[in-house]
C-alpha cells in the first residue's frame, strides 16, 4: 500500500470539506449569531490540515489505485471528515467534550441523525447549518463528490466508488466514473432545490428550508427544531417531506433514468417494487393499528403513520409523532424497518432492500431445491441472475451486520444502558436512522449515554454508512501486511 | 407461349393480351370478352412458366420442391452439397445447380431473372439473408421467402432486414412448431388442433380409446345419437392409413379421428368422443434448445406448471435466467430416476424437443410408460414418421413440417386462406373462397359429383359458420373448408372449380 498516495488523496478530500464551510459562515454572518469566528477558525484549520497532507505527500500523478488503497482512502477519509467536521462544534463550544462533537459530526456525515444536543434551538444558526450540511455532503457521499470535482481521482475512481457505494450489483451510469458521479450529484442537487422551494412555499424561511432539505434528501434526520418536523404541525410540510424521503430512499440511478424519460425502468425495477410494496403494506398496517388506538380520525392516523414508517424505512429519522406511545405491532414494524433500510444506490442506510431480497430469494431457492433436487434455480432479481459470489457476499454481510449488532448491543449493555435502549441505539446507529426506542426514542437524544458508548456508536455509524466491509477490513491484520 | 400483359391480373387468373391466339383462349374456356384465364390450367398445359428458385437442398427444400414440382412448376434447386442434390435429381423433376446460394453468379445461372419466387431455406440464417440480398439485387421484384431461425433477426425484422432486403415473408420453423404445440395443448387429449375462419371452426384430431362410447357406431347413426350438436368426421387414420369416411364406416378403438366443429361447442363434442376433459396443467419439456425455450416462454404466465429438463449445465443456467416460473432441471430426459423424482405420473404432457430424435423417441416412450398422460415428440427425419404410430408414441411435431406448411401457404398466395397438413403430408385441409363460377356453388352437396378422397368440412358465410350435411348449399362468396388427400388436390380444384390458387 502506498501511504503517500492514500494520505495525499485524503488531504484533497479534507480541503474540499473545508471549502464547503463557506455556506454556514455565510449564514452566520447574515444572522450575526456569534458563530462566525468559530466557523472561520474551523475552516482555516481544516483547509490547513488538508493542504498540509496534500503538499507533504506529493507523488506521481494519475497512478492506479489498488482495491486495498481504495478501501483505505474511503475508510480513513470518512474518519478524517468526521474529525474535521467536529471542529466547528468544538470551536463553537456547542458541547462540553470532544467526543460529543465528534459523535454529532459523524452522525451528520453518516446521515444517521442521532443527536447529543439537548436543546437544539439555542445553538447558533451557523453551527446548525453546518450540522445539516454534513448530512447533505455525506448523503450522496463525500467520495462521490470528490470524484465529481477532483479530476486526478478519475483513474482509480471505480475502486473508491465501489468502496463508498457498495451496492451488491453496482451500476455505472456513464462510461466514465467521473461522469457517473457528476450525474448522481446533479440529480441529488435537482431534488434538493425542488424540495427547498416547496418547503419555503409551505412557510419555512431559507435557513429552515435548506436544513430540512439536507436532512431529507440525505435521509439524515437532523432538524433545527427540538420537536423535529412535529414543530410545524403542518399537513403540507409533512406531505412534502414524506414524498422527498421516499424519493431519497430510491436508487438514484432510477431517478436519473426517469429524468431521461424512462420512468418505466423505475416501475420495472424489482428492488423498487419491493421497497414500494413494503412501504405500502407497512403504512396500511400502521395506519389501521393507530386508528382509534392513538388518533381519533383516520386522516390523522394515516398522516402520522405514513410519515413515521417512511421516515424510519428510508433511515431518515425525522419525527412528527412519538411512536413509542403506539401499540406494539407498528413499533415492531418500525424496528424491522431499521434493519431493512432503503434501496441500494439511494442515500438511505440499513441493510438495503436489495440484500434482503437476495436473502429471501436464496432462502426460497433452498426450499425449492428440497422439492426438485436437480433443479437449476439461480437467484434472480428481475431478469438478471445474481451471481453466486454476490449471494455469498450478501450472506457474509448479513452475518457480520448481525454479529456487529449483537456485539455492540452487549457492549452497550455492559455500560449499564438498559436492554431496549442498547438494542435500539445500536440498530438505529448501524442502520443510520437516528432515533431508536427506549431512552433514545424520537423524543429523546443520545447525550445521556456514557462516553465509551458514544465512541462505540460513532464506529457503528461509520460501519453502517460504508456498509461494513470497507471499515471492517481495517481491523483485519491481513490488511496491514505488506 | 402466351405472354401475360401483367404478371398477375387478379388473385386467381392471368390476364392476357395477344389477340392472335384466340384458338388457345377458346380451348381454355375463354371468349373474346373474357381474357382472364385460370392459372392452374395454364401451368398444366405448359403455356405459362412459373420459375421457383429454392436455395437449400435439405429436408425442407426437398418437400417444398416435391410439392411444387407436382403442381407443374419449374423448380430450380441450388445447394453446395452434391450428395444432397443427387436425391433431388433422382426423385424429382427439378433442375439442380451445385453451388453456393449466396453467390451472385450461381443465382444468375439459375435464371433468377424472370423467376417468380425465391425461397431461401438453408440451415444457415446468414446464407439465407445473403442469398435474398443478391436475389433482390438481380431481380428486384421477385417474391422472397427466407427461413430465419435466430430470434435476434426476427426481433429487428421490420427496421433492419425487411426494408433493406425486401423479404416478403420470414419463416421461422421454431416459431411455427411452437405455435402448433401451443394450439394442440388447448385440447387436453387431442393429437392435432388447427383453427379455421379466425378460430371459429376447429379441426381436432383425437385418438379414440377402447372405452369411448362411439366405438363401433356407424357414422350415419352417430348424428341421431348426438342430436343438435353439429360436428363432422373429416378423416380417420387407421394403421397409418388415411380413410375419408362415408356414412357406413365405423369408428374403431385406436383410430385417430379428425373432426370439425364450432369452437364454442368443442367441449361438448369432446364429451361425445369420450375424451377426458381435465385441462392440462403439468407440462414437462425435455430439451432446452431454442424450441424448448421458446415454448416455455410462450406457456409461462398461463395456467401451466412447466418443468424443463436440459442436459448441459451452461444451457441450464442460461435458461434459468431467461425463464421465470419454469423449473429448470439439470439432467437427461431418458433418466428414469429423474423422471420419477419429478413425479412423471402427474405430468399431463411430456414434450420431447431435443435435437436428437432417437433420444426424443426414447424419452417419450419412457415418459408414457411411467404414466405421463400424453406425449409429444419432435421428429425431424420424415422416414421415421410411418413407424411412430407402430411404437405407440402418440403425437409428433416437426419444425420442418411446420415450416413446409407455412411456406407452401405463402407460395400459394391468392384465395387460399389457410392450409394444414395432416399426419405428415398425406392430406391437406384448405380454406378457400367459392367463386361464382365455381362448380360447387348452387347445388346441394349430396348431388355434387364429389371426388372420393375430398370432403367439405365447413361453410363460412358472413359471420355464420355451417357444419354441412348433404342438404347444404354453397353460395357464391362463401368460404369453404375442404379436406383432400394430396393426390386429389388438383382434381378437387378442377372438378369443383373452387380455384385453389397456385400463383
Amino acid at each position: 500500500m502506498r501511504w503517500r498516495y492514500v494520505l495525499r488523496t485524503i488531504g484533497a478530500l479534507v480541503v474540499c470539506i473545508g471549502l464547503t464551510m463557506v455556506l454556514p459562515i455565510a449564514f452566520a454572518i447574515v444572522y450575526r449569531d456569534g458563530s462566525e469566528l468559530a466557523l472561520i477558525k474551523a475552516m482555516l484549520l481544516t483547509i490547513g490540515i488538508g493542504l498540509g497532507l496534500f503538499l507533504l505527500f506529493r507523488g506521481p500523478e494519475n497512478s492506479v489505485i489498488s482495491h486495498r488503497e481504495g478501501m483505505a482512502i474511503v475508510a480513513l477519509g470518512w474518519l478524517a471528515a468526521g474529525l474535521v467536521g467536529a471542529l466547528p462544534f468544538h470551536f463553537g463550544e456547542t458541547f462540553h467534550s470532544f467526543v460529543d462533537a465528534f459523535f454529532e459530526s459523524v452522525s451528520g456525515f453518516s446521515t444517521t441523525g442521532a443527536s447529543v444536543l439537548t436543546d437544539i434551538e439555542v445553538v447558533p444558526r451557523g453551527i446548525l447549518m453546518w450540522r445539516s450540511l454534513t448530512h447533505w455532503l455525506g448523503g450522496m457521499g463525500i467520495i462521490v463528490l470528490s470524484l465529481a470535482i477532483l479530476p486526478f481521482l478519475g483513474v482509480g475512481g471505480m475502486q473508491l466508488y465501489k468502496a463508498e457505494v457498495p451496492s451488491p450489483v453496482p451500476d455505472k451510469l456513464r462510461p466514465r466514473i467521473r461522469d457517473t458521479a457528476l450525474v448522481l450529484w446533479k440529480v441529488y442537487l435537482l431534488f434538493s432545490v425542488l424540495e427547498t422551494a416547496l418547503l419555503m412555499f409551505g412557510g419555512m424561511d431559507l435557513f429552515d428550508g435548506l436544513c430540512h432539505t439536507f436532512g431529507t434528501m440525505a435521509t439524515g434526520g437532523f432538524s433545527t427544531k427540538n420537536a423535529s418536523i412535529g414543530h410545524y404541525n403542518s399537513v403540507y410540510i409533512d406531505g412534502v417531506i414524506t414524498v422527498f424521503m421516499l424519493i431519497a430512499g430510491v436508487n438514484f440511478s432510477l431517478h436519473y433514468l426517469a429524468l431521461l424519460g424512462k420512468p418505466s425502468a423505475m416501475l420495472k425495477d424489482p428492488e423498487f417494487q419491493f421497497f414500494g410494496g413494503i412501504v405500502i403494506v407497512f403504512v396500511v398496517i400502521s395506519t389501521l393499528s393507530v386508528f382509534k388506538a392513538v388518533y381519533e380520525s383516520f386522516g390523522e392516523s394515516f398522516r402520522y403513520a405514513a410519515f413515521q414508517v417512511v421516515s424510519i424505512v428510508t433511515t431518515t429519522g425525522f419525527a412528527t409523532a412519538d411512536y413509542e406511545l403506539w401499540p406494539a405491532l407498528p413499533q415492531c414494524l418500525l424496528l424491522f424497518c431499521m434493519f431493512l433500510g432503503a434501496s441500494a444506490g439511494s442515500t438511505g442506510g440499513g441493510m438495503k432492500c436489495m440484500r434482503v431480497m437476495v436473502l429471501i430469494k436464496h432462502g426460497y431457492r433452498e426450499l425449492l431445491r428440497l422439492i426438485h433436487p436437480r433443479a437449476v434455480t439461480p437467484v434472480k432479481l428481475g431478469r438478471r441472475i445474481v451471481p453466486d459470489d454476490v449471494i455469498k457476499s450478501v450472506w457474509g454481510f448479513f452475518i457480520i451486520y448481525l454479529g456487529l449488532f449483537i456485539l455492540s448491543s452487549f457492549l452497550l449493555a455492559a455500560m449499564h444502558v438498559d436492554v431496549i435502549t442498547s438494542f435500539a441505539a445500536v440498530a438505529a446507529c448501524i442502520g443510520n436512522i437516528g432515533p431508536g426506542l427506549g431512552s433514545v426514542g424520537p423524543t429523546d437524544n443520545y447525550s445521556h449515554l456514557p462516553a465509551a458508548g458514544k465512541w462505540l456508536l460513532t464506529l457503528c455509524m461509520l460501519l453502517g454508512r460504508l456498509e461494513i466491509y470497507t471499515v471492517i477490513v481495517l481491523f483485519v491484520p491481513e490488511f496491514w501486511r505488506r | 407461349m402466351l405472354i401475360p400483359s401483367k404478371r398477375i391480373c387478379c388473385d386467381t387468373h392471368f390476364c392476357f393480351s395477344g389477340l392472335g391466339r384466340m384458338d388457345l383462349l377458346k380451348e381454355l374456356g375463354g371468349s373474346s370478352e373474357k381474357w382472364f384465364l385460370p392459372t392452374s390450367e395454364l401451368l398444366k398445359k405448359g403455356w405459362l412458366n412459373l420459375r421457383i428458385i429454392i436455395v437449400g437442398a435439405g429436408e425442407v427444400g426437398f418437400h417444398i420442391a416435391q410439392r411444387l414440382a407436382y403442381e407443374h412448376k419449374e423448380v430450380v434447386v441450388i445447394d453446395k452439397r452434391a450428395e444432397a442434390l443427387r436425391r433431388f435429381a433422382e426423385l424429382l423433376d427439378v433442375q439442380i445447380i451445385q453451388g453456393s446460394g449466396s453467390s451472385p453468379s450461381v443465382l444468375e445461372e439459375s435464371g433468377i431473372r424472370g423467376a417468380d419466387t425465391f425461397l431461401a431455406v438453408t440451415d444457415s440464417d446468414e446464407t439465407n439473408l445473403v442469398a435474398c440480398l443478391f436475389a433482390n439485387a438481380l431481380e428486384p421484384g421477385i417474391v422472397k421467402l427466407a427461413r430465419i431461425r435466430d430470434e435476434d433477426y426476427t426481433r429487428h425484422w421490420p427496421e433492419l432486414v425487411q426494408k433493406s432486403l425486401d423479404i416478403h415473408t420470414v419463416i421461422n420453423p421454431e416459431v411455427e412448431v411452437v405455435k402448433t404445440i401451443e394450439k394442440s395443448l388447448t385440447v387436453p387429449d387431442a393429437e392435432h388442433v388447427s383453427d379455421f375462419a379466425e378460430g371459429r371452426i376447429k379441426l381436432v384430431g383425437l385418438r379414440i380409446g377402447a372405452s369411448s362410447p362411439i366405438v363401433g357406431i356407424r357414422l350415419q347413426d352417430l348424428r341421431q345419437k348426438t342430436g343438435e350438436l353439429r360436428f363432422l368426421i373429416a378423416a380417420i387414420f387407421r394403421n397409418e392409413r388415411l380413410i375419408i369416411p362415408g356414412g357406413r364406416d365405423r369408428i374403431r378403438a385406436e383410430d385417430l379421428v379428425y373432426f370439425v366443429c364450432e369452437s364454442e361447442e368443442l367441449n361438448e363434442v369432446l364429451k361425445i368422443f369420450g375424451s377426458k376433459a381435465d385441462p392440462i396443467r403439468n407440462i414437462l419439456i425435455v430439451g432446452g434448445g431454442n424450441i424448448g425455450m421458446r415454448l416455455a416462454l410462450e406457456l409461462e404466465g398461463r395456467q401451466y406448471h412447466i418443468r424443463l429438463i436440459e442436459q448441459e449445465m451452461d444451457r441450464c443456467n442460461f435458461l434459468a435466467e431467461k425463464l421465470n416460473s419454469t423449473i429448470v432441471l439439470h439432467g437427461d430426459g431418458t433418466d428414469r430416476e429423474l423422471l420419477e423424482e419429478e413425479n412423471i405420473r402427474d405430468i399431463d404432457v411430456a414434450i420431447s424437443l431435443t435435437g436428437n430424435e432417437e433420444a426424443n423417441v426414447l424419452s417419450s416412450l419412457l415418459a408414457r410408460s411411467l404414466g405421463a398422460r400424453r406425449t409429444m415428440t419432435r421428429i425431424n427425419k420424415f422416414h421415421y414418421m410411418p413407424i411412430i404410430g407402430a411404437i405407440g408414441l402418440g403425437q409428433i411435431v416437426s419444425p420442418r413440417l411446420s415450416a413446409i406448411n407455412s411456406i407452401i401457404l405463402h407460395v400459394r398466395k391468392g384465395k387460399v386462406l389457410s392450409a394444414v397438413s395432416l399426419k405428415g403430408e398425406e392430406a391437406e385441409v384448405l380454406e378457400a373462397v367459392a367463386l361464382e363460377s365455381s362448380g360447387i356453388v348452387g347445388t346441394p352437396l349430396k348431388d355434387l359429383r364429389f371426388p372420393k378422397g375430398a370432403i367439405v368440412l365447413a361453410i363460412l358465410r358472413d359471420e355464420k359458420s355451417i357444419i354441412p350435411d348433404g342438404e347444404s348449399v354453397v353460395h357464391p362468396g362463401d368460404r369453404v373448408v375442404i379436406l383432400s388427400t394430396r393426390q386429389n388436390i388438383p382434381r378437387v380444384e378442377r372438378e369443383l372449380m373452387v380455384k385453389l390458387e397456385y400463383f
